[in-house]
């Protein structure tokens, strides 16, 4: 691969993507994506469903490789990579997902852990099942998300609610340089909604970190990012600032075929 | 917690039963765990501890089975004869489950609540719970003591085959169809309901459609278990593999035994197969619902069924001949009252803890052999590379044909081969049922693994986390309680099976009944078999306990 840019770079940016496409079989998910994403941005994702959301996610957190056009992750293309240094990379980007992707037997403590899995040797892991680590920071942490008294508590048992906020304690215990969210709060009422949305802008805005978020509600994007990127069928149809987006530019990313 | 339905876990279907939505507390699963590591190696503690176990003399014989692998009898001869022993088997299995159908979707409607939505309450619990109970008569007694009795009423018919598969899976069928019928969503059919249709009709539309998936994939799972049941009644003289086997064991012909335990392995692979390629079509989380795959395969098993009464030569009217009414007569009155075996209780009750212990310490070697088996297989599958891949797949592949082995050649075949090496007793006849029943738990673990929801795995391996770490937290704590829930069903089964190594001698109640059913003594057989029932039901009992716990 040639790499001009990142020479001269001593900070690569946290994703870059060149003309990256991903097929599978007839189906194009996304095609041609140019898209640079720098320290600190907080770029929201907006689109109808089947825009390619979710496989944009996927191609940014490395579990999904591109077809076409390359996707560099701080500054390395994954699809170079060897197991272990790939795990390094993902072990620097935390992902919330959106049906939470929690283990429901498991104690809060344990799934909050789970953050520390890029790290931990398989023994390490094990007798933490038993006997739990780093229980200042998890409790920290969850106390973080407001949910400090569930510590030990099954993860099953709790609400929709509760358990994004665990989800969000897990990417804390894990400590990322980036955030990614996918749909986060599709599964929530809407004041649950801006609770969560808050905290995340809250957890980049004070660490500095990036966050990169997929919602259907694009009045967050407006509120809550720096930054919006507007996809329809595998494409970037906008990609601007907040205050630059009016109301006929979404109404034409959403507009039924005969529309456009 | 959700437990995906359709094809995942039919098993768990049955595994489930009893268990109301609250989940155990964390002090009761503590007790059940001391519980369940406890009593297995107390019982084989009894059954081991200063009593002879080995014969060393035996081994040279048990180096000639195994070494008669390599070099089966594959004379043209010989191989005629296998190939239409596999067929009567598969025409039993067949002809057994179509019964078992047929006794399922009669009695699973009667026993269903839905069926009976619109009675009054009493009286709707009095039909359905009078309906359940009945049912729970014949499915406690094992196929092989069902053929035993009916060969005394019927004679060397094939009927006694089919009927000994027939009754008890029909009987099991019925209570999962009722279950089924009415854990299925119910909202489209009171929606129908509600907009006026009659029940017949809104059964038709808004129930059967939703159930259907599961009914269907139950059936396929129970054709499984009738292959392996076909074999084992071919034991007791319903010809077929498991006769052919016997024979060849009898006249210690090792060579024919490996052809014809090769047979064997094909025949249930070959169902295995089709089965489970179903069940997975019909699962819910299936991607692409099946069209037309579940049609080509009805038209097959109704063509199936027709040629398999044909080879076997069913004709129904020996049901009514006076041989049938005369035998009929003759056990049923013999059969009560019960009375106590010769020696009386002592020998009930000695009999009774043998059981026990073989039942439990063939789940105890059967869980553990099947979890790391499972295990061993679900491991490296996610993200490899192609050569990794290449290389897991031998291991794989061996592992897959180990459990095939072991749960194709019937338990009082191993409990004879390890007699070659054992002394007469509990442990041969615990091992025996533990090899066999290692096949079918490892098989079913590694479904309820391979079926595992991916995504909270995948989410810790996108995060960085390696294999073995997402293994641990990701998967192992969703599994263990499938595990146990498998394990715990499989001890209850088990225990019903303890009859078929007790007829080759292994001891326990089964031997009680094989000499008294020798002996004509139906008295007394209906006394082992009531004391029978009875540990089935505490077995029951106990497994539901424990399994609720671990919910």
């Amino acid at each position: 691969m040639t790499d001009l840019g990142s020479g001269r770079r001593v900070d690569p940016p946290p994703f870059r993507l060149r003309s990256a496409g991903v097929r599978f079989a007839d189906l194009h998910a996304l095609r041609e994506i140019d898209l640079t994403v720098a320290h600190g941005e907080r770029v929201a994702l907006i689109g109808p469903s089947g825009a390619g959301k979710s496989t944009l996610i996927h191609l940014l957190n490395a579990t999904q490789r591109p077809t076409s056009g390359t996707v560099e992750i701080f500054g390395t293309a994954p699809t170079e990579q060897r197991q272990r240094a790939l795990r390094t990379i993902q072990g620097r980007i935390g992902t919330i997902h959106q049906g939470f992707d929690l283990i429901g037997p498991l104690r809060v403590i344990h799934n909050v852990n789970a953050g520390h899995l890029s790290r931990w040797g398989i023994a390490r892991a094990a007798y933490s099942l038993v006997s739990p680590l780093e229980l200042p920071a998890a409790r920290h942490a969850l106390e973080r998300v407001g949910i400090g008294d569930k510590i030990f508590e099954r993860t099953d048992r709790l609400s929709g609610g509760q358990q994004q906020r665990v989800a969000l304690a897990r990417v804390l215990a894990q400590d990322p340089e980036v955030i990614l969210a996918d749909e986060p709060i599709s599964n929530l009422d809407p004041v649950r909604s801006r609770e969560i949305m808050d905290l995340l802008r809250d957890l980049s805005t004070s660490d500095g970190r990036t966050l990169v978020v997929s919602v259907h509600d694009y009045s967050y994007a407006l509120s809550h990012c720096t930054r919006v990127v507007g996809l329809r069928d595998g494409t970037v149809r906008f990609d601007r600032n907040p205050e630059e987006i009016d109301r006929a530019t979404i109404d034409r990313l959403y507009a039924m075929e005969s529309g456009e | 917690m959700s437990i995906a339905r359709g094809g995942l876990e039919t098993e768990l279907l049955e595994a489930r039963k009893h268990l109301g939505p609250a989940a155990g507390s964390r002090s009761a699963r503590r007790v059940w765990t001391l519980l369940l590591l406890a009593i297995p190696i107390s019982s084989l503690a009894m059954a081991t501890i200063g009593k002879p176990v080995v014969n060393a003399a035996g081994l040279p014989q048990m180096y000639e089975f195994w070494r008669a692998a390599a070099s089966p009898e594959l004379g043209t001869s010989f191989l005629r004869v296998t190939f239409s022993a596999a067929l009567t088997t598969l025409a039993y299995a067949i002809l057994g489950s179509m019964l078992s159908i047929l006794i399922g979707l009669a009695g699973g409607s009667i026993a269903a609540r839905s069926s009976w939505a619109t009675l009054r309450k009493p009286l709707r619990w009095s039909v359905v719970g009078g309906t359940r109970g009945l049912l729970s008569l014949p499915r406690g007694v094992h196929e092989v003591v069902w053929g035993l009795i009916l060969i005394n009423v019927l004679g060397a018919d094939p009927l006694v085959g089919i009927l000994a598969i027939g009754i008890p899976y029909g009987a099991i069928t019925a209570k999962v169809f009722a279950e089924i019928l009415d854990e299925a969503h119910q909202q489209p059919y009171l929606a129908l309901r509600g907009a006026g249709a009659g029940r017949a009709r809104a059964m038709l539309y808004g129930l059967f459609p939703v159930a259907s998936g599961d009914m269907i994939s139950y059936v396929f799972y129970r054709f499984e278990c009738s292959i392996r049941a076909a074999a084992i009644l071919g034991l007791i003289g319903a010809g077929g593999l498991g006769y052919e086997l016997a024979l060849s064991f009898r006249t210690l012909r090792y060579d024919e035994m490996w052809t014809l335990i090769y047979a064997l392995i094909v025949l249930s692979g070959l169902v295995d197969l089709w089965s489970s390629s179903l069940r997975k079509r019909l699962s819910v989380t299936s991607e692409k619902p099946p069209r037309n795959f579940p049609t080509a395969s009805a038209l097959v098993w109704l063509g199936l069924c027709v040629v398999s009464a044909i080879h076997l030569q069913v004709s129904l009217s020996n049901l009514v001949s006076d041989r049938a009414r005369d035998g009929f007569r003759l056990i049923a009155g013999g059969l009560w009252p019960p009375s106590l075996p010769a020696e009386t209780w002592p020998a009930l009750i000695r009999a009774s803890i043998d059981t026990l212990e073989m039942s439990v310490i063939a789940t105890a070697i059967a869980a553990t052999l099947g979890a790391i088996t499972s295990v061993l297989l679900s491991g490296g599958s996610h993200r490899p590379s192609r050569a990794g891949r290449v290389a897991a797949s031998a291991p794989r592949i061996a592992a897959k044909g180990l459990l095939l082995l072991c749960r194709a050649i019937p338990p009082p075949v191993w409990a004879l081969l390890l007699l070659f090496v054992l002394l007469p007793g509990v442990l041969p006849g615990a091992l025996a049922l533990g090899i066999y029943n290692f096949g079918i738990l490892g098989r079913l673990m590694s479904e309820a693994t391979e079926n595992l929801e991916p995504a909270p795995r995948s989410a810790l391996l996108a995060s960085g986390a390696s294999g073995p770490g997402s293994f641990l937290y990701g998967s192992a704590p969703r599994l263990a309680s499938r595990y146990v829930a498998l394990s715990l069903y499989r001890w209850e089964v088990t225990t019903r099976e303890t009859v078929i190594v007790g007829l080759v001698g292994a001891g326990g109640l089964g031997r009680l009944l094989t000499g008294n059913l020798a002996a004509f003594d139906f008295a007394r057989v209906s006394g082992v078999l009531i004391t029978l029932i009875a540990i089935t039901l505490l077995v029951d009992a106990v497994s539901a306990a424990a399994r609720q716990a671990f919910r």
